[in-house]
């Protein structure tokens, strides 16, 4: 017993080390502050999506900093507190009950997966806690009856803006017959219907694989042989795809394994990040149809590339898409919270709601006062060599779609409002499709 | 189905299985002469598909990923040995539930210092030209690098048969598993022994790795991403048979080929794995090729 104890003393020691050269200091020195406010954030760190965590924790660490030294918030100093989730919903619900009743955070930025954050607004919208929504983006989340949060705001492209603007650039293709591979949980399912909606729209003649072979498990084992094999077996027009992360890098490096022209034989719609384009560096094919909520060479702005230095600077490496949302993100809290002059939520949500901000994406965007989304635009593009420029690849014919062109309509919106979208009644079948004015 | 598209998934299925067993093997091997259930196994398979790809990347696939397949292996061995003689050596003789933790924390803090020194960033290399390109059979694609994992998968497996079935260390091997205390009476040192086990099942994590790198992302969650269908194989095949590993990883691979392949199975392809692990723990709980633990 005594050597077992000193094992795990050994390895209690090993894991403060880690912990402790993991740790983060932040703040200015030269600034007074009333005190310290944490700012809480549930992320993976671990896990699937521990590419995107990654991102996230150090952006808002860099921009709490930058807060901080233009005299923080309502003379407080923010503290970015920030636990992982390690990719799963049970880990983000404990996480947010510690955040908001043990850390006492002020604020929430919003987690990675549309299921966490489906689990974890009952509990923020229980404590009144305001919850600004940067990646998770199930248009359910801001539009289902019984997912509805008066403190919820997303800034970032709904599965409704993201899944019909694909829908519609696989239309412009032409394509008749289209092979669909997607996550099976609420992000891949709502992305797809919306996806299938808008093409079917333009184009009723248009065939699938069979739905149920739509889905693939989330998350989902590295090897893709299956997937690639039942697309090669289909010999489809075009794949439509929502996968990410590392599960987009395996199966596109598997898929040119089998085939180097597997993506030229078989033209890919699919949603895509900078994570995802610098994973695989030049090996990224060209020629993808992408879409993509931030990519900073496509949005250059002064402001923006200001921030892309010193994000460089501080952290080696070009920010992602979740970076430059989860930025806009904290300092669209920050804007509101300073001009509320506190932070109770309901007076801090009163300076959200219909309110413009300026972001890094280069273009002012106001939160919609029925829904909370708010008017944030998508880029499009296909996949090209960056000459140098970048150790990725970028876009050419691309274009900034913009939020308010490819935003539900209000008459949509109050259709699922008012739960005039739902099979039987049940708010969970809630679909835009099934909307009267869809139809 | 006709032929060609059989073909297609049948060796859809024979890579998965592979890429499987490639990895498993090395866990079945250690429980299977120690007795220990080794939770960081993956960790030595994740660091050596890093070493690979920062080698690989540093110096050019070509020579790249052969230098990269001695130096991975090196470092999985060593880390190996270092986890066996700190560790190891005080949970032998606990329950499985304390070697359980013991090897857990392990992997965790590999997990810690993998995305302290490496990041989290995933990281990819190309296959080296030797294994790379494609060949075509009735009409479809087959990558060249999916059969040399399969190829490597069957060597593997007959060289640990081999080294397990006709060599001394073989010998020394099973006759520890079966009684390690009376083997220590005949001379043998039974501590050296059981390091040089778990260096060798290290090294099968290290080749694991190296050969997985060139094909997948790389990052810091690949040791956890394994391990679910690595104990379902190991629960199908029996845990501690080499052939075992084998035959588990075959009945895995081909039944998700074949049951994503079907849109009537679809739904279900990863359920019947575990499905199958149930009848196998019901009907015969040391699996298909165990033993039965006899203390």
């Amino acid at each position: 017993m005594i050597r077992l104890s000193k094992a795990l003393a050994l390895v209690a020691a090993a894991v403060l080390f880690v912990a402790a050269c993991g740790g983060n200091g932040t703040g200015s020195a030269t600034t007074t502050f009333k005190g310290t406010k944490k700012v809480g954030i549930s992320l993976p760190l671990t896990g699937q999506s521990n590419l995107y965590g990654h991102a996230k924790s150090q952006a808002l660490r860099l921009a709490a900093e930058d807060i901080n030294a233009k005299g923080g918030v309502n003379g407080y100093k923010i503290e970015m507190d920030v636990i992982d989730d390690g990719t799963t919903v049970p880990k983000a619900v404990d996480n947010v009950n510690q955040l908001i009743l043990q850390d006492q955070v002020i604020a929430m930025m919003g987690s990675v997966t549309s299921g966490q954050c489906a689990a974890q607004t009952p509990i923020v919208k229980q404590n009144k806690i305001v919850y600004i929504d940067s990646t998770c983006n199930s248009y359910q989340l801001t539009l289902e009856p019984d997912l509805l949060n008066p403190y919820w705001v997303s800034i970032v492209p709904n599965t409704y803006m993201e899944g019909t603007s694909a829908g519609a650039e696989a239309a412009k293709l032409g394509a008749k017959k289209i092979f669909i591979v997607s996550p099976n949980y609420l992000f891949g399912t709502s992305e797809t219907n919306a996806f299938v909606a808008a093409l079917t729209k333009k184009n009723p003649n248009v065939t699938f694989n069979d739905k149920s072979t739509w889905y693939v498990p989330f998350p989902t084992n590295p090897r893709w042989d299956s997937t690639i094999n039942a697309i090669q077996a289909f010999q489809p027009d075009l794949v439509y795809s929502n996968i990410f992360s590392q599960d987009q890098v395996n199966f596109v490096k598997q898929a040119l394994a089998v085939d180097p022209n597997f993506f030229t034989k078989y033209q890919m719609v699919t949603l895509s990040s900078i994570d995802d384009f610098n994973a695989l560096g030049p090996q990224y094919p060209q020629g993808m149809h992408v879409y993509m909520r931030a990519p900073f060479f496509q949005l250059s702005n002064s402001k923006l590339d200001a921030w892309v230095s010193e994000y460089k600077t501080k952290y080696n490496e070009y920010p992602s898409d979740w970076a430059l949302m989860d930025t806009d993100a904290l300092n669209l809290w920050a804007q509101a919270a300073n001009k509320a002059g506190t932070f109770d939520s309901d007076k801090v949500m009163s300076q959200i709601l219909g309110k413009s901000f300026s972001s890094l994406r280069g273009y002012n965007f106001t939160v919609r006062t029925q829904d909370h989304q708010a008017n944030v635009g998508e880029t499009i593009g296909t996949t090209t060599d960056s000459a140098g420029k970048y150790p990725f690849v970028v876009l050419k014919d691309s274009s900034n779609l913009k939020g308010d062109d490819i935003m539900m309509s209000t008459t949509l919106m109050q259709e699922m409002l008012d739960g005039k979208c739902e099979k039987g009644g049940d708010p969970k079948t809630a679909n835009f499709a099934l909307c009267p004015s869809w139809k | 189905m006709d032929p060609g598209k059989f073909l297609l998934f049948a060796v859809g299925g024979l890579s998965l299985a592979a890429y499987l067993f490639i990895v498993t093997a090395g866990l079945s091997l250690v429980f299977g002469a120690l007795r220990v259930i080794n939770m960081a196994h993956g960790s030595l398979y994740m660091i050596a598909a890093f070493v690979t790809v920062v080698v690989a990347n540093q110096i050019g696939v070509a020579a790249g990923f052969f230098v990269g397949l001695l130096v991975a292996i090196l470092a999985a061995g060593a880390v190996g040995a270092v986890i066996e003689v700190i560790v190891l050596r005080r949970v032998y003789n606990q329950e499985h539930l304390v070697q359980l933790l013991g090897t857990y924390a392990v992997a965790l803090i590999i997990s810690g210092l993998v995305r302290l020194i490496w990041g989290a960033n995933y990281r990819t290399m190309p296959e080296p030209s030797l294994f790379s390109g494609t060949i075509s059979l009735f009409g479809y694609s087959y990558a060249r690098y999916n059969l040399f994992m399969i190829a490597a998968a069957l060597v593997i497996g007959a060289a640990v048969y081999l080294m397990l079935y006709r060599t001394g260390l073989g010998r020394n091997i099973r006759a520890a598993v079966a009684d390690s205390q009376l083997l220590s009476t005949t001379g043998v040192n039974v501590k050296l022994l059981f390091t040089t086990v778990f260096v060798i099942g290290a090294w099968l994590a290290g080749l694991g790795g190296v050969i997985v790198a060139p094909s997948q992302a790389v990052g810091s969650t690949m040791d956890s991403d394994i391990l679910v269908l690595a104990f379902a194989i190991s629960v199908i095949g029996g845990l501690g048979s080499i052939v075992g590993s084998l035959v588990g990883s075959l009945i895995v691979g081909e039944v998700i080929s074949f049951g994503l392949a079907n849109p009537a199975t679809n739904a279900f392809a990863l359920a019947f794995v575990f499905l199958i692990m149930v009848a196998v723990l019901t009907v015969r709980p040391w699996g298909l090729f165990g033993t039965p633990e006899t203390q």
